[in-house]
């Protein structure tokens, strides 16, 4: 890691962030404090980054967006914003707006909260958020959506509903999987016979969102994202919150639903009836496999590079699901020193006691250096206890270190600019099962 | 002092009074009623959305030159473009070198610390390190919004750090608040490569005037085909198979060319540019400077254009009567080929969405074609393109819209509802809004196909036929998804938020 850069972010700012989070909740619509050109760079970077889904509803080039030039840093933006907040409300039909602010206004110090106060005294569902880029990356302005959302829109007061939860931590397009990854999870929760708002997928609703108050649990699917925006939840509303891990496959889609119920006091009688189904069908699914798997000998060891959400899901899929060696784990986050130890710590415990390497590392292209510390390459002699076989899985940017030591390769974490995603995802038990094809299809593909 | 003294070049609005607000038509603009065509006084929209800036195309340029590592100082966020440009990087180095190569980009993320504090020292630092780690031939400093406006002096931390590294350092300037014309970005790069790739020689002028680079020759059959990354590889073998037949060398100069080459740019007989939105300030620099004569006025898209491309370039090296032949040949090759697409299009109404040229250029192709252009937007105007406006307004029989509009998709949304054209043309993420109305679209600009020349025709053809041999995928989007737009706005006048306060130039 170096101090002075970063090497191929793989997200972009807080306002990018931020504004994907808002495209995705039902009829939201950003509106961008900033220059012209932000919009523009996030709809280019989803192009290349997000399994080729662009915007939504109201995303990339269709988002309202203020254009400050350099009159507005001279004189300030506050009327040219309230001047395009109120040629929005004409010109688009939205169910929730959000004003986010870039470097740009930010610096210039834009008071948007008194406009956004003025429009919502007026019954305009609309929020706002500081999102300025240098205050964070695409998962830190996710947060401070979501941090905005239940502090200006969110109802407060509302009667606890017992055996219902919000649920959120993975951030839309930053993770090109969010649609499938929430709805898996949201299936887990419906097992247990909860009642789940998860905020961006189609059964979600804008009155659901509004009410999500009402929750008797928060469950935070990351150790990472959205877990300020937890805190700020129970400090408002007065709902508790889980921070666990992404449950990437049947392991850790196990330990996820024992414990929600143990924190929604479900009996386990009934936790066990859940997952014996979902274990038999799992194993059902699996059980063709086996053959294969033993004669192709698919064991592998592993190299994974990802996000704060799967670098640690997938290093334990692989370690506890498959059998697999993983053993080097690159986080390519920027993250502080707490964050970095409640990442450290999930795998200190995996089930297999498998032991792997974690690294933090934003530059991607010095995973190979981590690798070979621990596994150095071959001098030519006649015994080598090699690196091999081998498998990665990471961004599409691994492709370069997957050919270096002559592995294939999977593109998960962003960017993926080489798979088409839709509504796939890695979470819950069938979750693992699309991982388990797409791994071993990687690896078979020349057959 | 020209521009290329100063530390970053003008921004067009004031170079060339370049504007991106107006809603006219094709009379208008090519000047038949009341002269408009040439906007002094932009207008300024009370709704806009998001765009894009001058960092974008700068860095579809800077990210495809070999041995050199993209340093952006900005804010974590700028630059994330990159993901979807590295593609047409990986493409583009493996059909020139046989090996896809991710590009090279590094961010100083400038965080809370720094835009209170300042970025020179961690840009310092940071160039010092990527000098270090990648050991590139030169390191592009790119700066975004952020160092503007904090007043970081990019320069002067260059200037100070060169003589620490080995990588030849050109600063460029992308302050995407500083320029409502994204164009300005192909200034902003080929400043930087004027600056410090190609300052002048250090022998006197020869007798013939200005001399190449020191200790170069002047080569008399060599022409600079200009490429800033609106051209894929498919369209420059196209263009150089044109030239080669006259008989003349080409070297593609600025993408994809090694840094250390550039200087072959100040040895050619004639630059040629490919459309003139790109190329005047550099072009202007290799003359100015350098003794380089240049071509800029046709884009070589469509039948008529590519032969004019052509006569221009051989009338400079007396080849006129090679180039007639050429012309006549291709031409008729390639009408004999394209009749089998022409009763599928003939007569449907097209609206075409791109950079100002190209758009134009391309209607003129789409008309060829068969087609009738129905509207045009082009995402800004300046004087260049007045002749391709005269052009399509003595082609067409009927006055249509044109709308000067950095994308603003609304008043696209808008536009199309009413004219419900048959086909629409647009740039790369900007097919969606008439996707979503169910008309058939086709992308007017992809690194990975063929738009240019004879052959660029024919391509063309091919796939508008495909798309609309069958458009039904277009359809089912109408059928099931809407636009974000208010029911009251289809019904309001599409212009309605442009404030023309400069009013018409008179």
């Amino acid at each position: 890691m170096s101090d002075n850069f970063i090497e191929r972010p793989r997200y972009v700012c807080a306002l990018g962030g931020a504004a994907a989070t808002i495209s995705a909740l039902p009829g939201g619509i950003p509106i961008l404090h900033s220059a012209s050109g932000c919009a523009g760079n996030f709809a280019w970077a989803q192009n290349g980054g997000s399994g080729l889904q662009v915007g939504g509803y109201c995303g990339t080039l269709s988002i309202p967006s203020s254009n400050v030039q350099e009159r507005e840093v001279v004189f300030g933006g506050d009327s040219r914003l309230r001047e395009q907040v109120e040629s929005t409300l004409k010109v688009m039909d939205g169910q929730i707006y959000a004003v986010l602010t870039g470097c740009v206004t930010e610096v210039i110090g834009d008071d948007i909260k008194t406009v956004v106060a003025d429009f919502r005294s007026q019954d305009v569902p609309i929020i706002g958020a500081e999102t300025g880029g240098f205050k964070g990356n695409s998962y830190w302005g996710y947060d401070l959506a979501l941090q905005a959302l239940f502090r200006e829109f969110v109802e407060r007061g509302t009667a606890k509903v017992k055996s219902s939860v919000n649920l959120w931590g993975v951030v839309p397009s930053a993770d090109p999987f969010w649609r499938g990854n929430l709805e898996g999870v949201r299936r887990l929760l419906e097992a247990l016979g909860v009642t789940v708002n998860s905020f961006f997928t189609p059964e979600d609703t804008i009155e659901n969102i509004r009410g999500a108050g009402s929750a008797a649990l928060n469950i935070v699917v990351s150790h990472v994202y959205g877990v300020e925006a937890a805190k700020l939840f129970e400090e408002i509303h007065g709902t508790p919150f889980l921070s666990l891990s992404l449950p990437v496959g049947a392991s850790a889609s196990e330990a996820f639903l024992r414990s929600v119920g143990k924190a929604l006091k479900i009996s386990s009688q009934k936790i066990n009836t859940v997952l014996n189904r979902e274990k038999q069908a799992y194993f059902r699914f699996m059980e063709p496999l086996t053959d294969c798997f033993n004669d192709l000998d698919l064991q592998r060891y592993a190299v994974v590079v990802g996000d704060a959400n799967y670098a640690t899901a997938l290093t334990k899929f692989l370690a506890d699901d498959l059998g697999w060696l993983p053993e080097l784990t690159v986080c390519t986050d920027p993250l502080e020193d707490d964050e970095r130890d409640r990442l450290t710590s999930q795998l200190n415990v995996l089930e297999s006691r498998y032991k792997t390497t974690l690294v933090f590392e934003t530059d991607g292209s010095r995973a190979i250096e981590h690798l070979q510390k621990k596994w150095p390459p071959s001098g030519g002699q006649k015994y080598h206890n090699a690196f091999s076989p081998a498998f990665v899985i990471g961004s599409s940017l691994e492709r370069e270190l997957a050919q270096a030591i002559g592995a294939p390769h999977l593109s998960v974490s962003f960017p993926v600019a080489n798979r088409a995603v839709l509504d796939r995802g890695y979470t819950g038990f069938r979750g693992g099962l699309r991982l388990v094809e797409d791994i071993l299809s990687a690896v078979v593909a020349g057959r | 002092m020209s521009y290329i003294d100063l530390k970053s070049p003008p921004k067009r609005e004031d170079r060339l009074k370049a504007c991106i607000a107006h809603g006219g038509t094709i009379c208008e603009m090519a000047g038949a009623k009341g002269k408009k065509s040439c906007l002094h006084d932009d207008g300024e929209r009370s709704f806009t959305q998001g765009s894009i800036c001058l960092i974008l195309p700068a860095l579809a340029m800077l990210n495809s030159l070999p041995d050199n590592v993209v340093l952006l100082h900005s804010a974590i966020g700028c630059g994330g473009c990159t993901h979807s440009q590295n593609a047409n990087v990986r493409f583009g180095s493996n059909v020139r070198w046989g090996r896809p190569k991710d590009g090279v980009w590094l961010s100083t993320a400038m965080d809370e610390t720094d835009v209170i504090s300042g970025g020179e020292e961690k840009l310092e630092q940071a160039i010092i390190e990527a000098d270090r780690r990648y050991r590139p031939f030169s390191i592009t400093v790119v700066a975004g919004c952020v160092p503007g406006i904090i007043g970081d002096d990019i320069d002067g931390v260059v200037q100070r750090v060169q003589p620490q590294v080995t990588a030849k350092l050109l600063p460029v300037h992308c302050e995407g608040f500083k320029t409502k014309i994204w164009a300005t970005a192909y200034d902003a790069v080929y400043h930087g490569i004027g600056r410090t790739l190609l300052r002048e020689g250090e022998q006197a002028p020869t007798g013939d005037g200005l001399a190449p680079f020191k200790g170069l020759e002047r080569l008399s059959r060599t022409v600079n085909l200009m490429n800033v990354s609106s051209m894929g590889r498919v369209d420059e073998v196209e263009l150089e198979r044109l030239l080669t037949t006259l008989g003349l060398e080409v070297n593609v100069f600025p993408v994809f060319a090694h840094p250390e080459n550039m200087v072959k740019a100040t040895q050619a007989a004639l630059s040629v540019s490919t459309c003139p939105t790109h190329d005047d300030y550099f072009l202007g620099y290799l003359e100015e400077r350098f003794g380089v004569p240049s071509l800029i006025r046709h884009m070589p898209i469509g039948i008529e254009n590519t032969g004019l491309w052509l006569r221009d370039v051989a009338a400079r090296f007396g080849e006129e009567e090679k180039a007639e032949r050429i012309i006549e040949h291709e031409e008729r090759e390639l009408n004999e080929a394209l009749e089998e697409f022409r009763p599928l299009f003939k007569g449907k109404k097209v609206f075409i969405s791109a950079g100002e040229f190209r758009a134009l250029a391309t209607a003129r192709l789409l008309e060829e074609l068969g087609f009738t252009v129905s509207g045009i937007r082009s995402f800004h105007h300046d004087e260049f393109a007045e002749v391709e406006y005269q052009k399509l307004a003595k082609s067409s029989k009927d006055d249509y819209v044109i709308d000067i509009a950095n994308v603003q998709p609304f008043e696209e949304a808008n536009l199309l509802k009413r004219l419900k054209p048959d086909l629409f043309l647009g740039h790369a993420n900007g097919n969606g809004t008439a996707a979503k109305l169910g008309i058939p679209t086709h992308v007017i600009y992809n690194t990975g196909l063929a738009y240019i020349g004879y052959k660029g025709v024919y391509e063309i053809a091919r796939r508008l036929y495909r798309q609309l041999k069958n458009p039904i995928y277009n359809r089912k989007l109408a059928e099931n998804l809407r636009l974000p737009y208010s029911d009251a706005w289809y019904t309001s006048d599409p212009f309605s938020h442009i404030d023309q306060r400069g009013g018409v130039a008179a």
